[in-house]
């Protein structure tokens, strides 16, 4: 049963592969997979340049009081303006968000943007793991205790987005839930934080 | 589609030829022999147990996924928990246990037979019994809830010191086998100096090594951070030095599942099909690139983790595109000599020549299948590799799609083929049923490709993976357009259930049936003939044969490379240590 069945053999007309001919192909097809390999790469490299895609790296929110080298302690951020979460448009008019994970929801648990204008959004972890996903969106970061997930957006139009938990976190992860609400820009498009 | 000026010899004259495929030399003491076959199909019987328990739970993952909760149900309360103890156990026994035992078990055998080499078999049964105890000790906080971590487990979730220590033995007795395995190749090498380790040794060997490599990570990981940690030794964990830990052995562990499947394609399937291997020292030149560039790719998970620079990141990413290179080699070599035994079946056209392959042999289809499978699976892994797709998919259902058809069929359903010949050559035994067999590997193919349809599609809105999203309160999902994935994915639940029920029953049966045969007779090694063999001697080899020949010295340019690309990522991370304490939140 494990052994192969004899192969047909009619009258040996079919010519079978040989090693030269194979030998071709393999070259040819092994340019094409290095090829494509470094398209993908390059393909990447622009969506970089272009901006499609905003990177989350290190050392995010050095400048926030408490924040040194995009770490702080998850048991005092009485400090810091965590402690305050949701946005805030600082004085060179630039706006910022910060948004608390922990157990089993996040805070602000509506996150209010105006549309339009790039926010920076800071978010961090009270105890475990988490995730900030944003329905609809490119916007995925983990949410690590004693770190800070920094990066840019700009929701262009207003509507409504689910913020979804997407790292296990515990009995209650399913139910980690939130909502960004992006909103038609006003001449006072800032709220205050801690909404 | 290529004209040989040259006739092909008959088959029946193949032994006469120079390419004739090989024969395992003789091991002449029949003990030995025994109590080695023995430990094979403890290692194999091992895997599958661990398996079953596995994959029975899966099919209430996909029903949640389906958006039917049935964790409420008696039944199954008294068994599980919670949806998370179930996953956790899932995840645990399907891709950790089954994969490492039969691993274990499988690319011990292959080498020791392939040299025809005595090994120390009290050595051998040592470790075996070592891995099992480290099995049995995890699994006590995992059935008691306490260690309710998923297979990730990342800190700061906290489980009992019990779970972490006997992952530890598990993971690290596996180390004991790489020991074993690459010591016989050495001896070998020592005692028959200038030739070429033939094809299924050089592979076993190179995958062993890779693995060495790749579990440096979370075997640091789970030492020295882990349990000193759990145990209360130390004030408190940093979650992202352990998750980079962890991904650097959790990438590179996705191939230490699938070359040895690539193996039993490379070597074997093409005598199943009554083909040829299509070329030896390629086969070599794959592997060698899997050893060298399957670890320094693990950024690609943390795409989303803050505080690793983008640049970093962005040179595993380079990295984890040159990683396609090997699989794109394996797919056309693959495929070449599934055409070649099609021709030599009689088979004809561009395209016509694949009816001709035996797709009714469970041995062959479901490894076939398995490929078809991991090549829908390569595309979509190109795709979470890309760090601009990523955030889009990334911990969504997409990715528990893609690895179902990866590690779930590429390599499971391959293994599932290799036990129905492997068990009889090893015991002697034959298959109860080669229809049920058949039935079983194309519904688990079938099943597969439904839930993977069902779950990227579901990942591409956003539902997230690892959830229970059957019991949520709010009505995120329900205002998603996911009707029609979320049922496939329920379908497909009831689809791997019935080809779980169809394997299981055949291969229990054929283990508790009576030993008919001589294995070695009944069902040798099914070594293929080569098209371009890599030849016995050194002096005598083409230059690629020669070049990928010394793999201890590759073994340490691959070590090399992984310090490289993770030492001063880690080495900043540990500059910032920044400690939390744990949390039991299940």
């Amino acid at each position: 049963m494990t052994r192969p069945q004899p192969p047909s053999q009619p009258g040996d007309a079919v010519p079978r592969l040989e090693h030269h001919t194979l030998k071709r192909y393999e070259s040819i097809w092994f340019g094409i997979a290095v090829v494509i390999s470094l398209f993908l790469f390059v393909s990447v490299i622009v969506s970089f340049i272009s901006g499609t895609y905003s990177a989350i790296g290190g050392g995010g929110g050095h400048h926030i009081t408490g924040v040194t080298n995009g770490r702080l302690d998850p048991r005092n951020i009485a400090a810091t303006p965590f402690a305050k979460p949701g946005l805030r448009e600082n004085a060179d008019g630039t706006l910022e968000a910060f948004v608390v994970a922990k157990a089993f929801a996040f805070d602000p648990p509506v996150l209010r943007v105006p549309a339009g204008r790039p926010v920076t959004i800071h978010v961090t972890s009270l105890d475990v793991m988490h995730g900030y996903e944003v329905e609809g969106t490119n916007i995925n970061a983990s949410v690590i205790p004693g770190q800070v997930a920094s990066f840019t957006t700009t929701f262009g139009r207003p509507g409504s987005h689910g913020t979804i938990c997407n790292e296990y976190c515990g009995t209650g992860h399913h139910n980690m839930l939130g909502r960004v609400v992006v909103e038609a820009p006003t001449p006072q498009a800032a709220r205050p934080a801690g909404e | 589609m290529t004209t040989s000026p040259l006739p092909s010899p008959p088959r029946g004259a193949a032994v006469l030829d120079t390419h004739a495929a090989r024969q395992a030399p003789p091991i002449t003491d029949a003990a030995a022999l025994a109590s080695l076959k023995k430990l094979t199909q403890y290692y194999i019987v091992t895997a599958f147990l661990a398996l079953f328990v596995g994959v029975m739970i899966g099919p209430l993952q996909a029903l949640n996924y389906g958006g039917i909760n049935v964790y409420d149900l008696p039944i199954i309360r008294n068994l599980l928990k919670s949806y998370y103890q179930g996953l956790s156990l899932h995840g645990v026994l399907n891709a950790l246990v089954f994969t490492q035992f039969f691993i274990s078990g499988w690319m011990l055998y292959l080498p020791v037979r392939d040299l025809g080499a005595r090994i120390n078999l009290k050595f051998a049964w040592f470790t075996y019994l070592l891995m099992t105890a480290g099995l049995l000790m995890a699994a006590v906080p995992l059935l008691l809830n306490h260690a309710t971590l998923l297979y990730t487990f990342y800190p700061p979730m906290e489980g009992d010191a019990l779970f972490y220590i006997g992952a530890a033995i598990m993971v690290g007795s596996s180390l004991l086998v790489v020991g074993q395995v690459v010591l016989t190749w050495w001896n070998w090498k020592k005692a028959n100096p200038g030739r070429v380790t033939p094809l299924v040794t050089y592979m076993s060997v190179a995958t062993w090594m890779m693995w060495f490599v790749a579990s440096l990570g979370i075997v640091i990981e789970v030492v020295g951070v882990l349990i000193p940690w759990s145990l209360g030794l130390t004030p408190g964990v940093d979650p992202l030095l352990s998750k980079t830990l962890f991904w650097w052995t959790g990438h590179a562990i996705v191939y230490f599942w699938v070359l040895p499947a690539y193996i039993s394609w490379y070597a074997f399937i093409p005598r199943h099909a009554g083909g040829r291997t299509v070329s030896e020292p390629l086969t070599r030149l794959a592997f060698l690139l899997f050893l060298l560039n399957s670890t320094p790719v693990g950024l690609h998970h943390q795409y989303s983790d803050p505080n690793i620079s983008v640049l970093w990141k962005t040179l595993h990413m380079f990295l984890t595109f040159l990683i396609a290179i090997p699989s794109l080699l394996t797919a056309f070599s693959v495929t070449a000599s599934l055409e070649d035994a099609a021709r030599a079946r009689g088979g004809r056209g561009l395209f016509g020549w694949v009816t001709r392959l035996p797709w009714g042999n469970a041995i062959f289809s479901a490894q076939v299948l398995a490929m078809i499978s991991f090549i829908l699976g390569g595309a979509g892994g190109i795709v979470n590799a890309s760090s601009t797709f990523a955030p889009v998919v990334h911990n969504t259902a997409w990715i528990p799609g893609h690895f179902h058809i990866t590690v779930g069929t590429a390599t499971t359903l391959t293994f599932m083929g290799v036990a129905l010949w492997l068990i009889p050559h090893l015991t002697g035994k034959r298959l109860p049923s080669m229809k049920l067999a058949s039935a079983a590997v194309w519904t688990w193919f079938l099943g597969m490709m439904v839930f993977a349809l069902g779950m990227h599609w579901q990942g591409l809105y956003g539902v997230t993976r690892r959830a229970q999203i059957s019991a949520t309160a709010q009505d995120i999902y329900r205002d998603m357009p996911i009707a029609l994935p979320t049922a496939l994915t329920a379908i497909s639940g009831v689809i791997l259930l019935v080809s779980a029920v169809l394997y299981f029953y055949v291969l229990f049966r054929m283990l508790l049936s009576k030993r008919v045969d001589d294995g070695e007779v009944a069902a040798p090694i099914p070594y293929s003939e080569a098209i371009s063999p890599a030849g016995e001697n050194l002096g005598a080899a083409s230059r690629l044969v020669r070049a990928t020949e010394p793999l201890l010295a590759y073994w340490v340019l691959a070590l090399a490379l992984v310090l490289l690309m993770y030492g001063p990522v880690l080495g900043r991370m540990i500059a910032n240590l920044q400690l939390v304490p744990g949390w039991r939140l299940y």
